[in-house]
């Protein structure tokens, strides 16, 4: 999804799918308004998206938190927004993370290839969830016998290089041997004199 | 199909989960039927606008709206906390620093070998 904001001159953020040039004017001349309000866009979307219907503020009262369920298709004691810890949920819902991969993949959904329905609320992670990345499917050994493998293999091997390299083992070697007297003539030694005896073997 | 075993890379299906046929209240049963009041209302407006033979247009998902909206937009929920700032630190301040450092630290080295004429250059492509 493109989003239609740009950044105009060097301060303020300007909605360029909004509604009307003179909003585009006003956001251009002011920015008013402490830190991040400053850039937030002067005016509205032009989609049929109503102000009321898109993500807010964490719910206080117990009517906001209704008012949130309603909004994003929940039962009110089904809904759970995220702890308000700042970290920039607003009333998001907390849905069980659960990937695409476990939904049944027989029964008629709107869009199958996401295993989703119209309107459905979606995880905070969704494109984490699709079908070609994480899955939450139930796995045949359990997370901790898997770590419990796998380190333990990569660790071994890793151990067994390094005495391998510090406590080396070779076949044993010697110096090649050669006959003749460490082929004395073939070296270009003189036929007439007597060369010095080489032993190269004892018994 | 009490005798069902589950299959090693799924979860149970609901239709199959004991709860299902053992445990039912009241209360459970109308809470699924408020649930799949909710899923049925919005199955009828989608296939409301799909059959619609005067539709020209693509049927505009609000809940997927309202999801990249939210994604895209934490920045007025956001509040300087412990964890959120630890965090920011962690991942924005501190790698400038360290990289700067083990980067500049690393250079510096190599340029004394060099001078020393003690660098020596391995994995060389020509002969």
């Amino acid at each position: 999804m493109r989003t239609y904001i740009q950044w105009v001159g060097q301060q303020s953020l300007v909605n360029m799918a909004g509604v009307g040039f003179r909003g585009l004017a006003r956001a251009l001349c002011k920015a008013n308004g402490s830190g991040v309000r400053a850039l937030l866009p002067g005016c509205r979307a032009a989609s049929g998206v109503t102000k009321d219907s898109l993500p807010g503020g964490f719910p206080e009262t117990p009517e906001e938190r209704a008012a949130a369920a309603k909004k994003y298709n929940i039962r009110v004691e089904d809904y759970e927004p995220y702890p308000d810890k700042g970290e920039g949920y607003g009333d998001y819902p907390k849905l069980p993370d659960r990937s695409q991969h476990e939904r049944d993949p027989w029964y008629s959904w709107d869009h199958p290839d996401l295993r989703r329905n119209w309107g459905e609320p979606i995880h905070w992670n969704f494109d984490m969830f699709i079908r070609n990345r994480v899955d939450t499917s139930p796995s045949p050994v359990s997370w901790s016998t898997m770590c419990k493998q796998l380190f333990g293999f990569v660790g071994f091997m890793l151990f067994m290089f390094y005495v391998g390299e510090k406590l080396p083992s070779y076949q044993p070697v010697a110096p090649k041997q050669y006959p003749f007297n460490d082929l004395y003539l073939e070296n270009g030694g003189d036929p007439e004199k007597q060369p010095e005896e080489v032993k190269n073997y004892e018994i | 199909m009490a005798d069902y075993r589950e299959a090693p890379l799924a979860t149970r299906p609901k239709t199959l989960d004991p709860n299902e046929y053992f445990n039912i209240s009241p209360e459970h049963r109308r809470v699924e039927q408020e649930r799949a009041a909710i899923r049925a209302n919005l199955k009828r407006q989608y296939q409301t606008q799909l059959n619609n033979p005067l539709r020209r247009e693509l049927i505009e998902d609000p809940a997927l709206t309202r999801w990249v909206y939210a994604r895209t937009n934490p920045y007025p929920h956001f509040r300087p906390t412990f964890k959120t700032s630890l965090l920011g630190i962690l991942f924005g301040v501190a790698p400038l620093f360290g990289l700067y450092y083990i980067f500049k630290t690393d250079r510096n080295r190599k340029e004394e070998q060099i001078k020393a004429g003690t660098l020596q250059r391995r994995f060389s492509l020509a002969t």
